[in-house]
Order: structure tokens, then sequence, then C-alpha cells
């Protein structure tokens, strides 16, 4: 049985790296609930099963766009912030289960995404959830494991 | 010599971060086809040789794994060497893609320098991006 302080260190951990490796944001842990204007989930199953969600500032998912693919902001189109916030969802779900369970195999569904604000409560009734900032823009993420 | 390059991912925003890394590495590159699957992938390569497949694993439809048992069937599309790129990070996953016929795996998320690496060392190029018979010289050749 994995403890849930080494469940918490390794989705930090996995966060960050796919945030500073592939998009170039440079998170920091916020204490508090945050305002978000999409939503994108993944669920997976294996030895685990539970599902992953993202809760992103439109602000994040633009530096996001911007700095993965090199683009101006008014290059950003609806389908470019749907595709860097499915591919990081995806990256933090697989870096995070990699890094928990190295020996398992855990196939992940395809990732789902909706927008929509709302207020990102981080005290939830969810197995984990974190916030964070970058410079005043937002992400949440919670973790949901199935019995 | 250059090469024919064909990237699938269910994502737009992945192919073309790919293709810009592939492109600035320095690798000669010909023409660069895209497809959002396996599915799409097999219906461009009824039409069009390429010399490399880069494949994600997890996508709709027809999956990145699937894509390799479909290329495996194809007398001539077994040739092709194809590098899986994915968050499908495990050890068991990677031995999987190899055993079903992937020359090459590169997990998400990853630096630029490591699709050079093994883009380069699958398809045979050395580090100027020449192909390794091109620099050869005529007196290595054997008649």
């Amino acid at each position: 049985m994995v403890s849930m302080k080494k469940i918490q260190e390794t989705m930090m951990t996995s966060i960050f790296n796919v945030f500073e490796k592939m998009f170039f944001v440079f998170l920091e842990p916020l204490d508090e609930d945050i305002q978000y204007d999409m939503v994108t989930s993944i669920k997976f199953t294996g030895v685990m099963k539970g599902e992953i969600k993202a809760y992103l500032s439109r602000g994040i998912v633009d530096i996001m766009a911007q700095n993965m693919l090199s683009i101006e902001p008014s290059e950003i189109t609806d389908q470019t912030i749907e595709d860097c916030a499915k591919e990081a969802i995806n990256m933090i779900a697989g870096s995070f289960l990699n890094k928990l369970e190295p020996s398992q195999v855990f196939d992940l569904s395809i990732p789902d995404f909706e927008k929509g604000t709302g207020q990102f409560v981080k005290d939830s009734e969810a197995t984990l959830s974190l916030s964070f900032d970058s410079d005043e823009q937002f992400m949440g993420v919670t973790l949901n494991l199935e019995a | 010599m250059s090469f024919n390059v064909l990237i699938v991912d269910d994502s737009n925003s992945m192919r073309a971060v790919i293709k810009k890394i592939v492109t600035i590495s320095g690798f000669k590159m010909d023409s660069c086809l895209e497809a959002g699957n396996g599915r799409q992938a097999m219906e461009l390569l009824a039409d069009n040789w390429v010399d490399v497949i880069i494949s994600d694993i997890n996508m709709p439809e027809v999956s990145g794994l699937e894509l390799l048992d479909q290329l495996s069937k194809n007398e001539t599309l077994k040739e092709i060497p194809v590098i899986m790129i994915t968050t499908e990070g495990s050890e068991q996953r990677m031995q999987e893609a190899f055993a079903r016929g992937a020359k090459g795996f590169i997990k998400k998320p990853f630096l630029p320098e490591e699709i050079k690496k093994v883009l380069y060392n699958v398809i045979g190029v050395g580090d100027d991006g020449q192909y390794e018979e091109d620099s050869r010289n005529d007196d290595d050749l054997d008649f």
C-alpha cells in the first residue's frame, strides 16, 4: 500500500517535471482555492484505478501554448488550448503512475476536455487535491483513487 | 540523402512540437506527413513511402501498439523503423513495444536532445545529420 505522503510527493514531482520540461512554466504550490476556465481529465486502470483532473485558468494555458509551440498570443486557437490541456494531463498521469509504480503497466483513457468557469476548492473530497500558481495564473489538480 | 518522416499523434500541438524538434535538430527531412491515429497512418502509408515513423501510443481508433501490429503484417511496411513517443513509460510497456516491432522509445515529457538522439540512432545518421553511408569513403566499398 502506497502512503499518501508518497502519492502527494510523486504527483507534485510529476506536475513540476511536465510543466518545466514541456511548457517552460514554473509553478508554485498554493494553499487556497482558485478560479478555473477549463477542466481536462484522464482515467487510468491497472493495480490502481482512478482519475486525475486538472483545472486550468485560460491564462496559464495561453502561456503553455505559447511556450510549447513558440507561437504568438494571436496565433492561439481553441484547438491549441484543448490540445495543450489534454497533453498536459496525459503527461502528468503517465509520469505520475510510472514514478509511483515503475514495474506496473497502466492503461490510460483518451483525455477529456471541457470549457467552463468555476471555483476549484482545494479541500475537496478528492483523494488528493493540489493548487498552483505561476505569475498569477492558476491550476488545480485532483486525484481520485477507486477502492 | 533526405528522409520522409511520418508523425502519428492525436494532438496537433504535439505533432507540431515533434516536427519542429526534428527540423531544428539538423535532420535532413524531405517531407513530413502527419496522422492523428494509427488508422490515418495506414491510409497515408498506402500511397506514400516514409523512412521513419514517430508514433504516440495512446490514441483513439487505432493505438500506436495496434499500428505496430498492422505494420508487422505488411511485407513492405514492416521494414519502416518506428519510434514510440509516449507517456506510458513503464519498462513492461517499453518491452511490449519493442516486441511488437518498435525500434526506439521516448518518454514524454522529453527534452529535444532525446528525440534527436533516438531518431539519429534508429535511422543511422551521425551527429552532423549525415547518413552514415553518405559519408563513407569510396575505398570502404567492397566490390
